[in-house]
């Protein structure tokens, strides 16, 4: 039987709230309809619908004046009425309610979904990370592509001063890359210590950039940032007539002395070393050195689809390409790609090993696939998941090895298969071609030998 | 807590004679203000008024349920008038409104048990045979019956 759930309220939650909840259960009673409904008047939130509910309702009827939390029925088939119909005509409500297309989930809204909803879960230092990396995406992404632009006419033609060529590598390299680490700093002290963080975080972040720290040292001060404000927010403590005066005046200015002190004196010269020191062994990595880089950083990428493993490879070779290192994003991306397309592959290779929905999620996981959301792969390996996981990791390491052993890169930072249609903008074409529809490939294979077959079809 | 603990002599009307919305609410408002239930009637009255503006309160079937929750409010109540003859009242139903019920409560009373029971009143309003048996009631006694069933 379909269930219908309803959420009722109004400004002054005495009278209409409950009218309009009796009035509808009465109804559904009399049409035989299995309903809850949740009051939000005076006396609070009442009967309040669980995500089980939520789950497994058909359509939710909205009848309120006031906001109730719509947010938590994404997804869901959704009726609002005024809360005066409902009391009205709870019947013909009711009917409205039931007569909506259903809404099925979607193996996209599911992967976006489960995005999400990591992100609400991670808490302490990983979320300050991501929230400084969400941050930075953007411009990471704006910049990567606007260099890539600009090698369309040429990988040197940004040298010959008044080109567009040069225009766009100001834009990008000049300008959005100068941004990068700032923004990551910035950001994550923002996560952890709120809007004082900020400015000390961005500063602390330029400085790391200034004295060669990059992208290690951008987290390092970030952390700073967001860790020295919050102790100032909590220790310091002035007279009423002075307090104004801490988030305006004593935290950016003693914050960022600081941060920028520990900067320049203390963390800038050793992390640059170890930058240095790192950049050099990418810089003369041999070719079996760098594919066993890409087999980790592949296999980490297929490991848990868009968790923070995958996360920690992406963020990784983000920085490096922020540091002038193409080849470690090249593998990721395309290890990236592999899981979800290796899936749609194994559906047409071996059908007999899928559901017929399963068969049609696969053609959406493509999709997804081609747009470098690794995340497309969930319903799969949440469906299956001691086959499916070591399937994907296996053949997102075999792409990831081989992109980094031919030298392959990319000069942006995300896009798919859409950015390999930029000229010049993916170094070593032909081979990264080769690495994608390997790991492609091996994925599907493997996964055709260990999937159990279907008892339908 | 029942309902009649909340309402009294002074703020049931029988057969209230009232040529309009307002001038109801002020004779209900008056009887609620002798009953001791509010300490100004201005400004409840206004409250009310801004109720009604927002969305009329004529819940259909010739029922309207005035209320306000205002500082014009001491203590929780409610009032109760069978009009002699129907009054306009914007009803959703669009018709006219014969049986009033008017709530007062006071800005700092979310939760208490006054209003739990205000809300059980207004659950069964939606009733037809609830309804009917307060169309039908001719005394203050008869009212008194009838809601204690609640």
């Amino acid at each position: 039987m379909k269930k219908i759930l309803a959420v009722t309220a109004c400004p002054t939650g005495i009278a209409h709230t409950y009218m309009a909840a009796e009035a509808l259960g009465q109804a559904a009673v009399e049409k035989q309809v299995d309903i809850k409904i949740e009051t939000r008047g005076a006396v609070g939130v009442e009967n309040e619908l669980s995500e089980a509910d939520i789950a497994e309702a058909y359509a939710i009827i909205i009848a309120a004046e006031t906001d109730v939390g719509e947010a938590r029925f994404d997804g869901k088939a959704i009726l609002k009425v005024a809360i005066g119909e409902a009391i009205k005509d709870p019947g013909k409500v009711i009917d409205q309610a039931m007569a909506l297309p259903p809404t099925t989930p979607k193996v996209i809204d599911q992967a976006v979904k489960n995005r999400e909803e990591r992100s609400f879960q991670v808490t302490g230092p990983y979320k300050h990370l991501m929230t400084g990396v969400s941050y930075m995406l953007p411009i990471v992404v704006a910049g990567g592509l606007m260099i890539a632009v600009s090698f369309i006419f040429g990988i040197e033609a940004f040298k010959e001063q008044g080109t567009l060529a040069e225009a766009l590598m100001t834009i990008g390299g000049g300008s959005a890359f100068a941004l990068m680490v700032p923004m990551l700093a910035g950001f994550i002290a923002f996560s952890i210590a709120e809007k004082p963080g900020l400015a000390p975080g961005l500063i602390g972040g330029m400085l790391a950039t200034k004295t060669g720290a990059g992208f290690l040292g951008g987290i390092i001060a970030g952390f700073l940032a967001g860790y020295v404000v919050q102790f100032m927010k909590t220790y310091i403590k002035l007279p009423k007539n002075f307090a104004g005066l801490l988030p305006i005046l004593i935290i950016p200015f003693v914050g960022s002395a600081v941060v920028g002190l520990l900067m320049i004196y203390v963390v800038g010269t050793p992390v640059k070393a170890i930058m240095d020191g790192f950049s050099g062994w990418l810089a003369n990595l041999g070719a079996g050195n760098a594919a066993l880089l890409g087999l980790v950083l592949g296999a980490m990428m297929a490991f848990d689809m868009g968790g923070p493993v995958n996360k920690a490879a992406y963020t990784f070779a983000i920085g490096l390409l922020g540091t002038g290192f193409y080849g470690p994003i090249a593998a990721v991306m395309a290890a990236g790609m592999t899981p979800p397309l290796g899936i749609w592959l194994a559906t047409l290779l071996a059908p007999r090993k899928f559901s017929a929905e399963e068969r049609e999620a696969g053609k959406a996981a493509g999709v997804l696939g081609i747009s470098f959301i690794t995340e497309g792969a969930i319903p799969f390996a949440a469906a299956d998941p001691f086959r499916v996981i070591p399937s994907i990791m296996i053949g997102s390491a075999v792409t990831g090895a081989l992109s980094m052993a031919f030298g392959a890169t990319l000069r942006a930072p995300h896009g798919g298969i859409f950015v390999l249609m930029i000229p010049n903008a993916v170094g070593n074409l032909g081979m990264y071609v080769i690495s994608l529809i390997a790991g492609t490939v091996v994925t599907a294979l493997i996964l055709s030998v260990v999937k159990k077959k279907k008892a339908e079809v | 807590m029942e309902l009649l603990d909340i309402i009294t002599d002074e703020t049931v009307f029988i057969g209230l004679e009232a040529s309009s919305q307002e001038e109801c609410l002020q004779a209900m408002a008056g009887g609620m203000e002798k009953a001791g239930i509010l300490s100004n009637k201005d400004v409840y009255i206004a409250a009310v008024a801004e109720r009604e503006h927002k969305g009329s309160t004529g819940i259909g079937f010739g029922v309207a349920i005035p209320h306000g929750k205002s500082s014009g409010v001491q203590t929780p109540g409610l009032a109760f008038a069978r009009l002699k003859s129907p009054v306009e009242w914007n009803s959703l139903d669009g018709k006219p409104v014969q049986l009033v019920f008017l709530i007062g409560v006071p800005e700092e009373a979310a939760g208490d048990a006054h209003i739990k029971i205000l809300i059980a009143l207004s659950r069964k309003l939606v009733h037809a045979e609830f309804r009917e048996k307060m169309l039908a009631v001719n005394s203050t006694a008869e009212l008194y019956q009838v809601l204690q069933a609640i």
